[in-house]
């Protein structure tokens, strides 16, 4: 009885060696023919391109990829670089590493860079950190000879910002001793946490300090480091708006060594008036990175979330989710069509199973979903009969 | 096909189940739906409940509606007996106790505090909050052996307070957590603290002396509150998980049950989790308005 079966087994192993790509054996002066060589050649070549394997990674007839790639980018590169598929799937990954995007830094073919990386990497990481100034008044010195690398790591970190490493021991590595001591003479406390004043990047303030400053930084020390600590009433001494939001059903009063605020903002400086520690997408992500996560494992999603505080709010929210408003006056902002017509929403028109008013979130979910329209349920029947039990 | 293959066959299906490993699926908790809790007239149902108290001796249950600053009391049956908005002087209604002398102690958050409402006299007398001069932020809420546990949502600290003046008497903290505390239950002389940052579980003496510190697994997304089983398991509520995670008294994994969604025994937004004392495990979902009771 096993025989037929192993003869089945060798009969499919022939054919699947038969049915290969014969491509990946041709000659690659085929491809050549047309292509010019010139442009697959370099200090460092891709190791495919060296042995003329084009076909490994091109369907020289038709493919779904651009590029006429076999495979999607990333897994076509994780094919052969299986450490490094397991790597940067841990701790905190970069968005084009996450997106599968390997080529953003990569060059696939051949160039100049260890690494097969872009000549002008740099111009590569501005590609997307668009918010960065090329240039400033008073330029920290890596930052200007664009080695970015030599902060931050390309791939995946421990630190949301892929730092090399974290906290202060980055900045002492190049800077300290008498020096660091002789720039903070005087300070109530040893000087520690130096992302809170300066911008690793640049300024238009010596020494790299932030372009903002806090009022009492400003004045002196002795606003804030006084008795009684610094606690969230301290603050709440001058911002009392904020008070008023933080008295809200759900807060983000949690703890950060007893003053939640240092959470987000900076005591000291910052680079706008908010004094925000970092992009306001980062700052939610140290402790919501599942979140993001899970948005970007969603196969539909609201496009271009960068800054979460236009959706929710930072401080406090008597809605779910801390979201700013309802589920539908928070939409209604961009989608103006859908506010005019739309299934029946809003106030009077109640979901019979909880007597919750039906929203767009009722069906939506803009943080992602597999279904389309980032839709909670499947759009074609699923989501509707959950309502709708009689069809 | 002859009787040595129908045999293999069979042999392969009947190991499935092996073959597989053990279901650590939905299906294997045991936990079934019992009870709902909800105000069934809906075009007054509740608006983001976020605690339950449960009353042994009166045999009721008691939910606080957020969302309409109320509180609404149930039967055992899940029958609705009474709604109470305190002359609508509640303000962002956040949690509750009762006390022995039939007092209710609420956490306002509209006015950052433990407010006692007095039934007989018809009065709420609010209170804030201090420990050792600074202002406490109040969230949870436990009353035990005449003292009121309160969550400081700011530190991320319990401290425990005597009913009567409200005097601190003593502090459950864990100085090098990076979050602090969200939610706390007090079981069997213990109290046991959830760190949502760090996925630890703290379990103090009542003393305020740290007896151990369980870690929890990376398999939690969001935790929110926790429920000891009465055998010690550990019930973690997982708020944008939208389900419920069991740990052993050790911390290690043994299954989750739920999932997201509106109908019977799915959860959005759930907010606390608890055990009342006749077998019930107590959900309160904040998205779905109500509070949904499993029995095994």
């Amino acid at each position: 009885m096993m025989r037929p079966a192993m003869v089945l087994l060798l009969f499919l192993a022939a054919a699947a060696w038969n049915l290969a790509p014969t491509a990946a054996r041709a000659d690659a002066g085929t491809c050549f023919s047309c292509h010019d060589r010139s442009a697959f050649s370099g200090p460092v070549v891709h190791a495919p391109v060296e042995r003329g394997r084009c076909g490994l990674c091109h369907n020289p007839h038709v493919a779904r990829f651009q590029g006429l790639l076999r495979l999607r980018q990333d897994r076509l590169c994780y094919s052969c670089h299986r450490r490094q598929k397991e790597a940067f799937a841990r701790g905190v990954v970069h968005e084009p590493v996450a997106s599968g995007n390997c080529t953003g830094c990569h060059t696939p073919h051949a160039g100049s860079g260890k690494g097969l990386l872009k000549e002008d990497l740099a111009g590569a990481c501005f590609a997307c950190h668009r918010d960065l100034a090329g240039k400033y008044r008073y330029t920290h010195q890596p930052y200007a000879k664009g080695e970015c690398g030599r902060c931050h790591r390309p791939h995946r970190a421990d630190n949301l910002q892929l730092l090399v490493e974290e906290g202060d021991r980055l900045c002492l590595g190049c800077h300290d001793g008498g020096d660091l001591a002789a720039g903070h003479r005087d300070f109530p406390t040893p000087p520690g946490g130096c992302l809170s004043c300066h911008n690793p990047h640049g300024s238009g303030r010596s020494a790299l300090i932030r372009d903002e400053l806090h009022p009492p930084y400003r004045q002196g020390c002795g606003g804030c480091h006084r008795p009684g600590g610094l606690t969230v009433a301290r603050c709440l001494e001058c911002h009392q708006d904020v008070q008023q939001q933080m008295m809200a059903t759900h807060s983000h009063l949690t703890r950060r060594n007893g003053n939640s605020c240092l959470n987000c903002h900076s005591p000291h400086a910052g680079d706008t008036a908010a004094l925000l520690r970092g992009p306001v997408r980062l700052l939610c992500v140290s402790c919501h990175l599942q979140t993001l996560n899970g948005y970007r494992q969603s196969s539909s999603k609201h496009p271009d979330i960068q800054d979460c505080s236009s959706c929710h709010e930072p401080h406090g929210s008597s809605h779910l989710a801390l979201l700013k408003g309802d589920g539908i006056a928070l939409c209604v902002r961009c989608h103006e069509d859908q506010g005019r017509f739309t299934h029946p929403v809003g106030p009077g028109i109640l979901d019979r199973q909880t007597g919750q008013v039906v929203t767009c979130v009722s069906c939506h979910n803009p943080m992602g979903t597999k279904y389309g329209y980032q839709l909670v349920r499947d759009g074609k029947k699923a989501l509707c009969i959950v309502c709708h039990r009689a069809y | 096909m002859n009787s040595p293959c129908l045999r293999q066959c069979l042999l392969v299906l009947a190991l499935l189940p092996v073959l597989c490993g053990p279901a650590h699926g939905r299906n294997a908790s045991g936990w079934q739906w019992s009870l709902v809790l909800k105000q069934n007239k809906v075009s007054d149902a509740m608006q983001m409940p976020t605690a339950l108290y449960i009353d042994p001796e009166k045999g009721q249950y008691y939910v606080v509606d957020s969302g309409r600053n109320r509180l609404l009391s149930f039967d055992r049956r899940g029958v609705l007996l009474h709604i109470f908005n305190a002359g609508k002087g509640l303000q962002t209604p956040f949690d509750m106790v009762r006390t022995g002398n039939g007092g209710i102690w609420v956490v306002e958050k509209g006015k950052n505090a433990l407010s006692y409402i007095d039934l007989k006299a018809r009065s709420i007398t609010p209170a804030t909050l201090r420990y050792q001069g600074a202002l406490v932020y109040p969230d949870r809420l436990e009353a035990a052996d005449s003292l009121l546990y309160v969550l400081d949502k700011a530190r991320g600290r319990i401290i425990a307070y005597t009913l009567e003046g409200l005097a601190a008497r003593t502090v459950f903290s864990c100085p090098d957590c990076d979050g602090g505390f969200i939610d706390f239950r007090i079981h069997e002389q213990r109290l046991w603290a959830l760190d949502r940052q760090d996925r630890k579980v703290f379990c103090f003496r009542l003393d305020g002396s740290l007896e151990k510190v369980l870690a929890l697994d990376g398999r939690l997304n969001f935790p929110v509150s926790l429920a000891i089983g009465p055998s010690g398991s550990i019930y973690i509520l997982d708020r944008h998980g939208r389900d419920i995670v069991v740990y052993d008294r050790n911390g290690r994994f043994r299954y989750r049950f739920l999932g997201r969604g509106i109908s019977r025994g799915q959860l959005y937004y759930p907010v606390e989790i608890r055990f009342d004392p006749w077998g019930g495990l107590c959900v309160v979902d904040e998205g779905n308005a109500r509070v949904e009771i499993f029995r095994r």
